[in-house]
């Protein structure tokens, strides 16, 4: 395997251009990623990836970095490559154009975890989002739920099996440092649906929390029926509150080498998340209960504490009105609770 | 430089001398682990500041003073770069050592074993808030070593209620996680001390970070203890009517436990209860009754002992006379019994009577121990034997302090099976002897702020403690001629040069040296017991503060 060139993309670039420009991430906190992230139907098989670009410094006069890192959550727990997971070829994405191959080939140097999928949607993205905060530093994000990977895992004990996982992807671009973009909540859920149709309902919740100015968080929640987006609830209708402590010994650090660093401790993960929104007639409450979590340590370019993004696995409640209808479905969700990066 | 600038200036030997004494009381489990690794290597530390320092194990912590000393085994120079650098946990070892800014010299294996001991301190350190104050403090002295630092944007002034959209439908997250559907209160249990509210992270107007809330560590014991004694402390104040009379009952009944200690018990009660998989609030109210019971004692105790104060201020007969004051040790453990039944509310019946059970046990083993020791002293008798002691101790104080405390904690997690209870009793029970012989220790040799008793207070009384009992057995006969008529004197008619004299005598003997030896040999001992008999327990927060316990008592100044 090689590492691919996420950031060039080699004629398959990342959408049109505008918000997500092809253009080279020239300053040395420019970023660029691709999140996946997936979960069996029954919940016990999960795997989230994330495929990142770091701009070059300018002083350096060296490529960009590209940081891959893989974690697959089975019977036997996590496992977890370092950053340096191995891309073949160019990763399936729903925003490059023109359309590429459907795979996604993806796994840590040397041992599990490892996969192996084909990926296809089945429904729209929502439209882009930004969160801008600090002096010239902004977030841009665009997500899609429902999209269903076929093909071969290999976990922590290194068992090779052949899954059906329902999941989500989303493109991210933007130029911050970590202790000013301070943190977010992020997550979704898609409603177990027949397979190869889009899930009757899926939510995508986000909430982005900057440091500086305190005050200007971003967050949303949008709801999809049937691969279409049919609500998109804005920050001012949504509450979003936690609740208990999820054991640190259902906390996984990773990438592995983070452990051997003496990296400092994170806060403790909240055990559940409940988020309401509201507008006119409408009504959602989702509810979701942490499970395990696995949490990445990224490194800080500013400060000596590392930003942490924990992956937060668990059973998602969603239930309320919507356009005169019920919604009640129950799901595997995944919840990412980020934060903890200071300047040093 | 200005002169205030100048004095304020750290230098490293202080960030270290810093480093340790924070590691010490708040994360001893490490200290010890540090300390074993250093082993019986002296370290040399050279810093590029002029400053030195010197790094040796001792009874299990570790002993950081100021300059070099004459014959060390390892020695470190650092030039200020390297000093930073080490701290730096984003960079990998091999960037720390910069050519020519860091020199090592001692034997290969030593100078290893300082890898790890420092390896190990800074890991643990760098979670530490105090620790991260010190170190920042010293590497902004020096902020080209660093770049230059980024200019922080201002924040914005928040929106103001005109901006915002009315929310008047009280469809809010809040309200459904804490009345419509609250938490299963068997879930998350072992983390926080305190009781888990909700917490809002958006409301449609403001934010609060996930990772903001205040947390309880297993990293910081201070912390930890801190937060307990205050939890419990607002238990106690609650569970103490707001009636008459007041000067002459309810007053003094608040006035020990106004007089805040370290929060030991109630550490160990909690830490207990949620190591035992309980939910930690469970185990407030209990700790607030055994803290009843034990001002109750005090009040009793320092009667029977005539002391004259208690930390740090006139004991509760010397201020309000002895009728006043057993008259309020009464009323504490009347209290204190109506602190256990109201636990009939919250854990139910079979466990609160489990609770009111063990404590029966505890009073027993209390009132057993006193009685020991009071019989002792009005015989004028000194027992030969340390194991006397060990038995004496125990009863009188290793319950009610270490024993009880845990067991309790359990009980309100509902823990049932004898043989488990019975696991703690090993470990606890050499920790709390280990712990009251440091005690007694502090009350010779401690400083009176930090102790808070009457100094020497014990030889004036003639309490009986391993110092003692070593000297007694060590003395000469014509040491033994002057010691025995001195100790049977009554405590009024001893005065403070006699028990000054008796304080020489121990140190010619040795016998304060030997009590900390004692105490240290004790404390592992418990800490042993501690890992073999509770390895049935899972890993969590509660066993984590419970094993910080365990060694602080070898790590505790003294």
């Amino acid at each position: 395997m090689v590492i691919a060139s996420v950031a060039e993309g080699n004629g398959s670039g990342l959408g049109p251009p505008g918000p997500y420009p092809r253009a080279q991430l020239g300053h040395e906190l420019d970023r660029r990623w691709l999140h996946y992230a997936f979960r069996s139907a029954d919940g016990r098989l999960s795997l989230i990836a994330n495929l990142s670009v770091l701009g070059a410094s300018a002083a350096s006069e060296t490529d960009p970095q590209a940081m891959s890192i893989l974690l697959v959550h089975d019977e036997s727990g996590w496992a977890s490559s370092q950053f340096n997971a191995a891309v073949d070829g160019v990763p399936w994405s729903a925003f490059r154009l023109p359309r590429p191959g459907p795979r996604l080939r993806i796994g840590a140097a040397g041992g599990p975890p490892s996969l192996d999928l084909d990926l296809v949607r089945t429904g729209r993205p929502c439209t882009s989002q930004c969160a801008p905060f600090a002096v010239n530093e902004h977030l841009r994000w665009q997500s899609e739920p429902g999209i269903v990977a076929r093909g071969s895992l290999t976990g922590r004990a290194g068992v090779h099996r052949e899954v059906t996982l329902m999941g989500y992807h989303e493109r991210v671009r933007g130029r911050w440092a970590w202790p000013h973009l301070g943190g977010w909540v992020f997550g979704f859920a898609n409603a177990p649906g027949e397979p190869g149709e889009p899930p009757p309902f899926a939510v995508v919740f986000t909430l982005i929390q900057p440091a500086v100015p305190h005050g200007a968080a971003t967050a949303s929640v949008m709801v999809w029926r049937r691969g279409r987006l049919l609500r998109h609830f804005p920050r001012r209708v949504l509450d979003v509150v936690v609740s208990g402590l999820l054991p640190r010994d259902r906390v996984v650090t990773s990438p592995p080498l983070a452990a051997t660093l003496g990296t400092a401790p994170a806060a403790p993960v909240p055990a559940r998340l409940v988020i309401t929104a509201t507008t006119a007639t409408d009504r959602l409450v989702i509810d979701v209960a942490s499970t395990t979590a696995c949490r990445i340590v990224n490194p800080n370019e500013l400060g000596r504490s590392g930003f942490s993004v924990h992956e937060v696995l668990g059973p998602g409640r969603i239930t309320g009105t919507l356009a005169g209808s019920d919604v009640d479905f129950t799901a595997p969700a995944v919840v990412e609770f980020a934060g903890g990066a200071d300047v040093d | 430089m200005s002169t205030e600038a100048a004095a304020q200036r750290v230098t490293g030997a202080d960030v270290l001398l810093a480093t340790v004494a924070e590691l010490s009381g708040r994360a001893p489990a490490i200290v010890a682990a540090a300390s074993a690794e250093l082993g019986t290597v002296v370290l040399a530390l050279h810093f590029g500041d002029g400053s030195t320092a010197q790094l040796v194990a001792a009874r299990g912590h570790l002993v950081a003073t100021e300059g070099a000393p004459h014959a060390p085994d390892v020695d470190v120079w650092f030039d200020a770069r390297a000093m930073n650098l080490v701290f730096d946990l984003a960079n990998r070892p091999v960037d720390e050592v910069l050519p020519g800014s860091l020199d090592v010299r001692g034997d290969r294996d030593d100078v290893l074993a300082v890898w790890r001991t420092l390896r190990l301190l800074a890991q643990r350190a760098s979670g530490l808030r105090a620790v991260q104050e010190t170190w920042r403090h010293y590497r902004r002295q020096d902020p080209d070593l660093w770049g230059r630092a980024a200019a922080s944007p201002v924040s914005a002034p928040r929106h103001t209620d005109g901006l915002a959209t009315p929310r008047a439908t009280g469809w809010t997250a809040l309200d459904f996680l804490d009345q419509r559907m609250p938490a299963d209160p068997r879930d998350g249990l072992v983390d926080g001390t305190v009781t888990d509210h909700p917490r809002v992270l958006w409301d449609g107007r403001t934010s609060r970070g996930w990772w903001e809330a205040e947390r309880v560590w297993d990293a910081d014991l201070l912390t930890v203890m801190r937060r307990c004694r205050d939890r419990v402390a607002d238990e106690m104040d609650r569970l103490i009517p707001d009636r008459r009379p007041k000067t002459s009952l309810y007053d003094l009944m608040r006035a020990y436990p106004a007089r805040q200690g370290k929060g030991l018990r109630p550490t160990l009660t909690i830490a207990a209860c949620a190591a035992f998989g309980g939910r930690p609030e469970d185990a407030v109210r209990v700790a607030a009754a055994l803290e009843l019971f034990h001002n109750g004692f005090l009040v009793h105790d320092d009667i029977a002992d005539e002391s004259t104060h208690r930390r740090g201020q006139p004991t509760l007969h010397e201020r309000h006379g002895v009728g006043l004051a057993v008259n309020a040790g009464d009323g504490l453990n009347l209290l204190a019994i109506d602190g256990v039944l109201s636990n009939l509310e919250t854990l139910g019946l079979a466990r609160t009577l489990g609770l009111i059970h063990e404590i029966l046990h505890m009073c027993r083993e209390t009132v057993e121990g006193q009685a020991i020791e009071l019989e002792w002293i009005r015989r004028q008798f000194i027992p030969a034997p340390d194991s006397s002691y060990y038995r004496m101790s125990t009863k009188k104080t290793g319950w009610y302090t270490c024993i009880s405390p845990c067991r309790l904690g359990a009980i309100a997690a509902g823990e049932t099976s004898p043989d488990r209870l019975d696991a703690l009793n090993e470990a606890f029970r050499w920790i709390g002897i280990a712990f009251q012989i440091q005690d007694d220790a502090l009350n010779l040799i401690g400083e009176e702020e930090l102790y808070g008793k009457e100094p020497l207070g014990d030889l004036l009384e003639g309490k009986r403690t391993v110092m003692l009992i070593h000297l007694m057995r060590s003395a000469t006969a014509e040491d033994r001629a002057w010691l025995v008529p001195l100790l049977r004197l009554s405590r009024p008619d001893r005065s403070q040069a006699s028990a000054e004299r008796i304080l020489a005598a121990m140190h010619a003997y040795g016998s304060i040296e030997y009590a900390l030896d004692v105490a240290d040999r004790l404390a592992h001992r418990g800490i042993r017991r501690f890992e073999a008999d509770l390895a049935f327990l899972p890993e969590n927060e509660g066993k984590g503060v419970l094993r910080q316990i365990a060694h602080y008592v070898t790590t505790r100044a003294l």
